[in-house]
């Protein structure tokens, strides 16, 4: 038997036991755990290893590990692969602190998930940005665009401010029609 | 019979009724046969892992205690309505498709249940025919349950279609994704039947409609069926957003087209993969494998998961595009969506219910 085999064994029970009590200290409820456990070896403790360095909290480890087991059946590949990818590496590598890594982690991870879905939104943002409107008003995409609504949303404290938001709006009209002709689709998405 | 059963109850009150005659006489060998008091007892979820594929393969004789006839589940104000009226013959069916919503709409009672006082629901039936002679209603029993899978079994079909032939103002509508269509071969529709089929592209079909027949069978079933004297319609609902689905949807229209004149089919609907987070949840337990349960979806203000709105559009668009230039009759539907969705994609405003009601009925 080879010293390789004869100490797998030892370190995989201890990153089920490290697994165990990071668990138990979030309070992760318990399918997750098990789903966690349930990942091949090498997965397991990478993912372990991530969340301690960069000390994910409950809702990051829930949103990681159910994003990760969908994009490993999308893609047909195992965790472990898919934070091995450049851009996962490049933020849990990267400089900052933990908890503004962890934030960009789990962006990283939701744009493997849901790719079209990104580029979508990263273009009607920029389009959305480049409208420019006066401070105060706001263009307020529909949520992951889960629908068609664009919102428009005006603080005003006077007369003269809503109709100086008002004229902003009609000379920024085409620009608007655009976004909301992006909501439904009429983009490259 | 292409699907199997691992037993067949029978309720006491439905002993010596027509269809518990007909479904033990047609049963393959060794397959048992037990009688129960109560039948509602029967369907529901036994102690296995998968309650609800176990309740798939087990039978139960029943009467119904409900009314047969009731608003197509889907209607709600929130969504342009088509109409439809469901007839419940049946409960739980056959296949398994990893995406059904039956898997959370009959978790509670998953035996495959048919209905053996369903002459009861002719009653119904003439009750809303003579209530509104000059309106046409579209009714079908593909909500429920497959309305063919098993009519070798159960006969049902022939029943249905001799009533249905005999009303001017109601067409039924029988919703498969089988090719069991023997027994409506041998009857006359009379024009006032429509059977419908549920299509999908190769991919899905392969990774999630388990025991279905092809897309291709279907739609050989479907030319078949036309060249017999039947209405058809088609329903590419649910349609999932996976890479490629856009080509692949694309080219199961053509494929449909080439097979059969757009202005021979009679309706068309189009819906996008609706899933509560309770249906996902069951979808993702029993099939964790499958891919097409984890598109881009994401959770709309109704509540439910679907592909995020450009896409599901754009995907919409595809299909419609396909029907209009091949010179569809009628233009498709959407189920379960708003009607600024319809907006988008047809470019014009939905009709009243009660219009697109009545030419869905009549188409």
């Amino acid at each position: 038997m080879s010293s390789n085999a004869k100490t797998a064994p030892t370190a995989d029970a201890s990153v089920e036991h490290q697994i165990r009590s990071l668990a138990e200290k979030r309070h992760l409820p318990a399918p997750h755990l098990e789903q966690w456990l349930a990942l091949d070896a090498p997965s397991r403790a990478r993912f372990l290893e991530i969340a301690q360095s960069l000390r994910l909290r409950t809702g990051q480890l829930l949103g990681a590990l159910d994003m990760l087991a969908e994009i490993a059946v999308r893609e047909r590949a195992d965790v472990a692969a898919i934070l091995s990818k450049p851009q996962v590496a490049r933020i849990i590598d990267g400089a900052g602190s933990a908890p503004e890594r962890a934030h960009q982690f789990i962006e990283e991870i939701r744009a493997l998930r849901f790719p079209r879905l990104r580029a979508s939104v990263d273009r009607i943002r920029a389009e959305a940005a480049a409208i420019r409107l006066p401070r105060g008003a706001r263009l307020v995409l529909p949520k992951e665009l889960g629908s068609d609504e664009l919102t428009i949303e005006l603080k005003v404290r006077t007369v003269a401010e809503l109709e100086k938001f008002i004229s902003a709006l009609g000379e920024k009209r085409s620009a608007i029609a655009r976004i909301i002709a992006m909501l439904g689709g009429s983009d490259d998405v | 019979m292409t699907f199997e059963l691992d037993a067949v109850f029978i309720e006491e009150g439905s002993r010596g009724s027509a269809l518990a005659e007909r479904i033990a006489g047609a049963l393959p060998p060794g397959i048992p046969i037990a009688f129960v008091p109560d039948g509602r007892v029967a369907a529901m979820p036994d102690g296995s892992a998968d309650p609800f594929g176990a309740g798939k393969r087990r039978m139960v004789v029943m009467r119904r205690r409900t009314p047969f006839l009731s608003a197509c589940p889907a209607a709600s104000t929130r969504f342009v309505c088509c109409g439809y009226l469901v007839l419940a013959f049946a409960s739980n069916c056959p296949m398994d498709c990893s995406y059904c919503f039956l898997q959370e709409y009959v978790a509670d009672n998953p035996g495959f249940q048919v209905f053996s006082n369903y002459a009861d629901a002719f009653e119904e039936l003439d009750r809303l025919s003579h209530a509104s002679p000059g309106r046409h209603f579209r009714v079908g029993t593909g909500d429920l349950a497959d309305s063919l899978a098993l009519d070798s079994l159960t006969r049902l079909s022939g029943d249905l279609i001799d009533y249905f032939a005999a009303r001017e103002n109601l067409t039924l509508e029988l919703k498969t994704k089988t090719c069991e269509i023997g027994n409506l071969m041998r009857i006359d529709p009379r024009g006032r039947v429509m059977v419908s089929w549920t299509l999908s592209p190769d991919a899905v079909f392969r990774s999630s409609e388990h025991r279905a027949a092809s897309p291709a069978e279907r739609i050989g079933a479907a030319r078949a069926v036309l060249d017999a004297g039947y209405r058809i319609g088609f329903h590419f609902d649910p349609i999932i957003s996976y890479p490629g689905a856009e080509r692949d949807y694309a080219e199961l229209a053509d494929a449909l087209l080439d097979s059969i004149p757009a202005a021979r089919i009679s309706i068309v609907s189009l819906g996008g993969l609706r899933m509560t987070p309770a249906l996902k949840a069951a979808a993702r337990r029993r099939f964790p494998d499958d891919p097409m349960l984890c598109g881009e979806d994401v959770l709309a203000p109704d509540g439910r998961y679907r592909t995020f709105t450009p896409l599901r559009l754009k995907l919409y668009r595809v299909l419609a595009e396909r029907f209009e230039r091949a010179g569809a009759k009628c233009s498709p539907y959407l189920c379960m969506e708003p009607a600024s969705i319809h907006e988008r994609v047809f470019g014009a405003a939905p009709e009243r219910r009660a219009a697109i009601a009545e030419r869905l009925a009549q188409a």
